[in-house]
C-alpha cells in the first residue's frame, strides 16, 4: 500500500505546488486608462473601450424574464464591442444560497463586472465584498443587495417605494371602493425586491386613507416554484374564505395563482394581479381572472445594467453620488443615493407599464 | 409447476380474516376519519363540499406517484427518479400539446405515459441487468432526467397560452355531482388507477411475483422466477405512472420549467410508507398508498386551516405523522405477523423481516408456513 | 503495490478518475489550477464534506441517515433562535445549536437502534419533520447580525489563506479515518453492516453502536450548520435544503456499498475531491448548474455499472442481489 500511496501522494503534492505558484490573482479585465469624470455636470456617454469579461448572475435561470434580461446585456455588449458576459446562475429558483458559488467562481476567473440580481438577500454580502475587495465592480439590477455591502450601483427598474403604490392602486382598482381582503404570493422569503416592494405597498396602504377599504390578511411565499406557488395561493382561498385579491409581486406567482383560480372556478370571486409577463398572463387577463398588472422591460433592464457595469470596469465612470451618463439607446441616467435603502447608490430606470385586456395581446 | 412453485414461494399467510394488511388499511381509514372529525370540531365550515373538492384534486399528483413508487418498492427497490420524470413527461407533453392543438386528452396522456415509460425503463434495464442497486441508478437519474430536460428547455418555460383549453380546465371537470360533492374526472381516473393495479397485483401471477421477488429474492431466483424480467417492468410501470401523473402535473400547474417536479420523489415515499407499504420490500397494497397519500394530503390542507397553527408547524406535524405510521406498521408486524429468520437478510437492526403479502388464492388452504 | 491496488479496486479507479477529472478542468479554466481556487473548492461545500464524514459511517453500518441537511438547519436555527432571543453568550448559543444537532440524532438513533424501525423511514420523518422545527423557531425571518469574531472566523481565513473550517474539516476526516479503518469501534461498524444478526451473536454490541453513530451524525450536522451560519452571516429557516442528495452520492461514489459492510474512507475522500472538482471546474468554465449535476449523476451510475459489466464481460456471475 504505502508506495503506491506516496506515488499518488507525490503527484498531488506536485499539482498543488504547481498550482500555487501560478498566479491566482491575474484579473484580465482589460482596463481602459482611468479617465475620472468630472463630477458636477459633464455628461459621459459610455462608448466602447475594448472587450471585458462579465458575469451575469440572474436569481435564476429558469424564470423568462432572466433570460430577457440577459438579451438586452447581449445587446449592450455587442453595441459596445465586448464580449457576452456569462449567463449563469442556480437552475432552481428556491435556492436562495446558489448564487454565492457563482459570484466566487466570477472572482476566481477574474472577470472585469458582475451584474446581479440578489435572491439572497445580505448573505450574499459577503462575497460581494470579496468580490469588490478584488477589484471587480459589483452591479446589481433588479434586485439589490439591501445592505449595499460590495455593491457598486443598484440598477432599480423602478422606484421601489413607486412599485408598492402602484401595487396599491392596482389592489384598489379591481376590489373597487368597497374594497376587501386581499393577501400577498411574494417569491422567497429572502428575495430583496419584493420585500421592499411589500414593504413599500404596506406603507402606501397607510399612508392614504383611500387604501383604508383594503386589508391585507397575510403575505406567503412560492419561493418562485410554480408548484410551491399553486398550493400557496391555495392555501390562502381555504384559510380566507373573504379572500377578494391575491396580489402576486413575482412573474412565477402571478401565473400560478391566475391558474390556481381558473382551475377552481375561482376567477368570479377571486382576482390576482401583480406583476406578470404579457406572454404568460395573456390568457388569463383576457379571461377576467387578471384583470390589471404591471411590469417593466426586462429587455431595457439588463441593457442598461450592461452599460453601467462596462462603463465603470473600463473606467469611464464612477460610482457616486450625482454622475451622468448616457447608456447608447436608453438614453441619459445619474447616479443617486438610492432613497429606499439605508445605504447603497442607484440608478433609476423606467416606467412602469400597466396592461389589462387592451394592451396585453 | 410454477403454480406450486408460488404457492411455495409465497411467504408465510396469516391468519384468514386478520391479513395485516386488510388491518393497515382499515387503521389508516380509521386515521382518516378521525382526524377529519377533529377538523370539523376545530374549522368553521370544514365539512364543506367544497373542501372535499379540494382534497380530491390535491391528492390526484401525489396518490399516482404513490402508487408507482408501491409497485418498485415492493420488489425491495426504489425509485427516486419520479420527480424528474413528472418534469420531464409534463414539459414535453406540454410542448406536444402547444404544437398538436388538435391533440385530444387520450391522445395526451399516452404521450405523456410513454415518455415516462421509456425514461422508466432505462432505470429497469441498469437496476435488473446492470445490477446496479435501484438507490444509486434513480439517485443518478434523478440528476441526468433533469439535466436532460434543461438542456432541451433551453431557458424557456412551457406557458399556459400555448396549451389547449381543454388542458387548463382539466381539473374542472366533473363526472358527477352528489350533492355539493363533485368526483372530478381526475380523482376517478386516479381512482381507476389504483382499482386496476390492486387488482393486478392481488390476482395477477406477476403481481404476486412482485412480492416473492421483494421479500426472498434468493428463493424467487433459485425457484426460477424470471427476476430480472419482473424487476425490469416495475420500473416501466413506474415511469409510466409518474408520466402519467406528469400530464397531471400539466394540467394543474400550465407553466412549466425544467425544474418542474423536483422534491416530488420524497412524497412519494412519504405517502407509500405512511400507507404501510414496507421500505424491505414483499408488502404493502395499492390501496394502502392510495390512503396514506390522502391521509398526508388531507392533513396538510386542514392544518393550514387550523388557525392555532401556524403553517410553520406543517412540516414538523407531517414528520412527526409519518413516525406515527411506521412505528403502527411495526407494531402491527410483530404482533401479528410471523417472523422468517433469513439470514440472507442484510437488514437493518436486525428488525424481523416481515413478509406478509401476496395473497392466497381462494381454497388453497391456509395451513401457515 | 500492485497488490495494494488489487484489493482496493475502487479506489484506484477513482483516483484514475481524479486525475482525470483535474486535467480536463485545467483544460477547460485557465483558474482551475489556483490555490486560492482550491480552498474555495473545498470552502463552498465544506458543510456537505463534514457531513460526508459522518455519512460513512452511517451507511457502511447498514443504514442511512436522510435528516443531515435538515438537522444541519434545525441546528443553525436553534443557535440563530438562543443568540435572538436574549442575553445568552453567542458561544452558549453555538453550544445549544451542536447539542440540538446531537439531540436530533439521539433521537433518530433510538428509535433505529432501540426500536427497531428502519432508518430509511426514521430519517425521512426526520428530514421533513427537522426542517419543519426549523421552520417553527424561524418562521420566515432571518436572523443575522451575528459576533463579528462568528462571522470572520467563517468569512475569512484562519492560517495563511486557509479558513477555519478547513481546518476542521480535514482534522476531521483525519480523526474519522483513524476510527474507521484503525480502531476496535471501526471494525465493529463494518461487522454489524455486513450482518447485523451474525454481529449480535457474536456479542458486539449492536444497538449501542448504532446509536452512537446516529448522535454522531447528528452532532456532524449540527457543526455543518453552525459553520455555514458563519458562512452566510445569517440564517434561515431553508439553511442547507436539499444537500442531502450530493452528500449521499458522494458517499456512494466513494465505494461504499449501500448495503452496508464495505467501504473506506480513502474512497469517500477520492470521491468528495472528485464531485467538487466537477463542479467547481465546471462552474469555472461556465457550465450551467444542472449540467454539472447531471454528470455527477452520470458518474454515480457509471461508477458501478462499468465494474458490473467488466465483471459480466468475464464471466464472472454478477454478485447476486442481497
Amino acid at each position: 500500500m504505502s508506495r503506491w500511496l506516496k506515488v499518488m501522494a507525490a503527484l498531488f503534492a506536485f499539482a498543488l505546488l504547481s498550482a500555487a505558484c501560478s498566479s491566482s490573482d491575474d484579473t484580465t479585465t482589460t482596463t481602459a486608462a482611468q479617465t475620472t469624470t468630472s463630477s458636477g455636470t459633464a455628461v459621459v456617454s459610455i462608448e466602447g473601450a475594448g472587450s471585458i469579461t462579465a458575469t451575469f448572475l440572474p436569481k435564476c435561470t429558469n424564470i423568462a424574464v432572466f433570460p430577457q434580461a440577459n438579451s438586452g446585456a447581449e445587446e449592450a455588449a455587442a453595441e459596445l464591442g465586448s464580449e457576452t458576459a456569462a449567463f449563469v446562475g442556480p437552475a432552481d429558483c428556491g435556492d436562495a444560497t446558489g448564487q454565492i458559488e457563482f459570484m466566487t467562481n466570477a472572482v476566481t476567473q477574474g472577470v472585469g463586472a458582475i451584474m446581479v440580481s440578489n435572491n439572497a438577500g445580505d448573505e450574499l454580502a459577503p462575497s460581494a465584498q470579496a468580490a469588490a475587495d478584488a477589484g471587480i465592480p459589483v452591479v446589481s439590477w433588479d434586485s439589490p443587495i439591501p445592505s449595499a455591502e460590495g455593491e457598486s450601483v443598484f440598477i432599480a427598474q423602478v422606484d421601489f417605494d413607486e412599485t408598492g403604490l402602484v401595487m396599491a392602486e392596482m389592489a384598489l382598482d379591481i376590489l373597487g371602493a368597497g374594497g376587501g381582503q386581499f393577501a400577498i404570493l411574494s417569491a422567497t422569503p429572502e428575495a430583496a425586491n419584493q420585500n421592499a416592494w411589500i414593504a413599500a405597498m404596506e406603507e402606501a396602504l397607510t399612508a392614504d386613507d383611500k387604501f383604508a377599504s383594503l386589508e391585507l390578511v397575510d403575505t406567503v411565499y412560492g419561493n418562485d416554484v410554480a408548484e410551491d406557488s399553486v398550493t400557496q395561493a391555495l392555501a390562502l382561498v381555504d384559510q380566507y374564505p373573504d379572500l377578494g385579491l391575491i396580489m402576486a409581486p413575482t412573474t412565477v406567482g402571478i401565473v400560478a395563482a391566475a391558474q390556481a383560480m381558473t382551475q377552481e372556478g375561482l376567477c368570479d370571486q377571486i382576482k390576482v394581479s401583480g406583476l406578470g409577463l404579457p406572454d404568460e398572463m395573456r390568457e388569463y387577463t383576457e379571461s377576467g381572472c387578471a384583470p390589471q398588472f404591471a411590469l417593466w422591460s426586462f429587455v431595457d433592464l439588463g441593457y442598461l445594467a450592461y452599460y453601467v457595469a462596462y462603463g465603470i470596469a473600463t473606467g469611464q465612470i464612477e460610482a457616486a453620488d450625482g454622475v451622468t451618463f448616457e447608456a447608447g439607446r436608453m438614453g441619459q441616467y445619474t447616479i443617486t443615493a438610492d432613497p429606499t435603502r439605508d445605504a447603497g447608490l442607484r440608478v433609476l430606470m423606467g416606467p412602469f407599464t400597466v396592461y389589462n385586456a387592451d394592451n396585453v395581446g | 409447476m410454477s403454480d406450486s412453485v408460488d404457492t411455495v414461494l409465497s411467504p408465510s399467510r396469516s391468519a384468514r380474516w386478520m391479513k395485516p394488511d386488510r388491518i393497515k388499511e382499515l387503521t389508516l381509514v380509521g386515521i382518516i376519519t378521525a382526524s377529519v372529525l377533529v377538523f370539523s370540531l376545530l374549522i368553521d365550515n370544514y365539512l364543506s363540499g367544497r373542501f372535499f373538492n379540494r382534497i380530491t384534486t390535491s391528492v390526484v399528483i401525489v396518490a399516482i406517484l404513490a402508487a408507482a413508487q408501491t409497485l418498485v418498492l415492493i420488489t425491495r427497490n426504489i425509485d427516486l427518479s419520479v420527480g424528474s420524470i413528472v418534469g420531464v413527461a409534463a414539459y414535453l407533453t406540454g410542448d406536444f400539446l402547444g404544437a398538436n392543438n388538435w391533440a385530444g386528452p387520450l391522445i395526451a396522456v399516452l404521450v405523456a405515459m410513454l415518455i415516462g415509460a421509456v425514461l422508466g425503463s432505462f432505470n429497469g434495464v441498469l437496476v435488473a441487468y446492470g445490477r446496479v442497486p435501484a438507490i444509486i441508478v434513480t439517485l443518478g437519474t434523478l440528476a441526468l432526467f433533469r439535466t436532460m430536460l434543461s438542456l432541451y428547455a433551453g431557458g424557456q418555460n412551457i406557458t399556459a397560452d400555448s396549451l389547449p383549453d381543454w388542458v387548463l380546465d382539466l381539473n374542472r371537470v366533473t363526472v358527477v355531482s352528489i350533492g355539493g360533492l363533485d368526483l372530478r374526472l381526475v380523482f376517478l381516473i386516479a381512482i381507476l388507477v389504483f382499482v386496476v393495479l390492486q387488482w393486478a397485483l392481488a390476482r395477477l401471477r406477476s403481481g404476486r411475483r412482485l412480492y416473492a421477488i421483494g421479500s426472498n429474492p434468493e428463493a424467487a431466483k433459485q425457484a426460477g422466477l424470471p427476476e430480472q424480467r419482473l424487476v425490469f417492468w416495475a420500473f416501466v410501470g413506474s415511469g409510466a405512472l409518474a408520466g402519467l401523473a406528469g400530464f397531471m402535473f400539466l394540467a394543474r400547474i400550465g407553466t412549466i420549467s425544467a425544474t418542474a417536479g423536483a422534491g416530488l420523489e420524497l412524497e412519494s415515499v412519504a405517502a407509500a410508507v405512511v400507507g404501510g407499504v414496507s421500505i424491505f420490500g414483499g408488502s404493502g397494497t395499492m390501496v394502502g398508498a392510495l390512503l396514506g397519500a390522502t391521509l398526508i394530503e388531507t392533513l396538510e390542507l386542514s392544518l393550514v386551516r387550523v388557525p392555532q397553527v401556524s403553517e410553520f408547524w406543517r412540516d414538523a406535524l407531517l414528520g412527526i405523522l409519518i413516525l406515527a405510521g411506521v412505528l403502527l406498521d411495526f407494531t402491527l408486524h410483530k404482533r401479528l405477523g410471523r417472523r422468517l429468520t433469513a439470514a440472507a437478510r442484510t437488514d437493518a437492526g436486525g428488525s424481523p423481516p416481515t413478509t406478509i403479502g401476496a395473497r392466497r388464492r381462494a381454497g388453497k388452504g391456509s395451513s401457515d408456513a | 503495490m500492485r497488490d495494494w491496488a488489487a484489493r482496493h479496486r475502487w479506489e484506484t479507479v477513482l483516483g484514475g478518475i481524479l486525475l482525470a477529472t483535474i486535467v480536463v478542468n485545467a483544460t477547460l479554466s485557465p483558474f482551475f489550477l489556483g490555490f486560492g481556487n482550491f480552498i474555495n473548492l473545498f470552502w463552498l461545500s465544506i458543510e456537505k464534506i463534514i457531513v460526508v464524514v459522518a455519512m460513512t459511517f452511517v451507511i457502511i453500518n447498514g443504514e442511512i441517515d436522510l435528516s443531515v441537511a435538515s438537522v444541519m438547519g434545525f441546528s443553525a436555527a436553534v443557535m440563530a433562535s438562543a443568540f435572538a432571543g436574549g442575553d445568552i453568550p453567542f458561544a452558549v448559543a453555538i453550544v445549544l445549536g451542536l447539542l440540538a444537532g446531537a439531540a436530533a440524532g439521539l433521537a433518530q438513533g433510538f428509535l433505529i437502534a432501540r426500536v427497531g424501525l428502519p432508518s430509511l423511514v426514521v430519517t425521512l420523518a426526520g428530514l421533513i419533520g427537522f426542517r419543519g422545527a426549523a421552520r417553527v423557531l424561524l418562521e420566515d425571518r432571518s436572523v443575522g447580525d451575528f459576533p463579528e469574531w462568528f462571522d470572520r472566523l467563517g468569512q475569512q481565513p484562519l492560517i495563511g489563506s486557509i479558513p477555519l473550517a478547513l481546518i476542521i474539516f480535514f482534522s476531521l476526516l483525519a480523526v474519522a479515518w483513524i476510527i474507521l479503518e484503525r480502531g476496535t469501534f471501526g471494525r465493529k461498524v463494518y461487522v454489524i453492516g455486513n450482518s447485523a444478526d451474525v454481529a449480535r451473536y457474536s456479542g458486539v454490541g449492536v444497538s449501542s453502536v448504532k446509536l452512537r453513530i446516529f448522535v454522531a451524525s447528528g452532532l456532524a450536522a449540527g457543526l455543518a450548520g453552525v459553520l455555514f451560519a458563519a458562512r452566510l452571516g445569517s440564517v434561515r429557516g431553508s439553511l442547507g435544503e436539499f444537500f442531502e442528495l450530493d452528500i449521499i452520492t458522494m458517499v456512494l461514489l466513494g465505494g461504499v456499498s449501500i448495503f452496508g459492510g464495505s467501504g473506506s474512507m480513502l474512497g469517500v475522500a477520492l470521491a468528495m475531491f472528485t464531485v467538487l472538482s466537477i463542479r467547481n471546474g465546471l462552474g469555472l468554465a461556465n457550465v450551467d448548474g444542472i449540467i454539472q449535476t447531471g454528470v455527477v449523476g452520470l458518474l454515480l451510475i457509471g461508477s458501478v455499472l462499468v465494474p458490473n459489466l467488466l465483471e459480466g464481460i468475464q464471466s464472472r456471475r454478477p454478485a447476486p442481489e442481497p
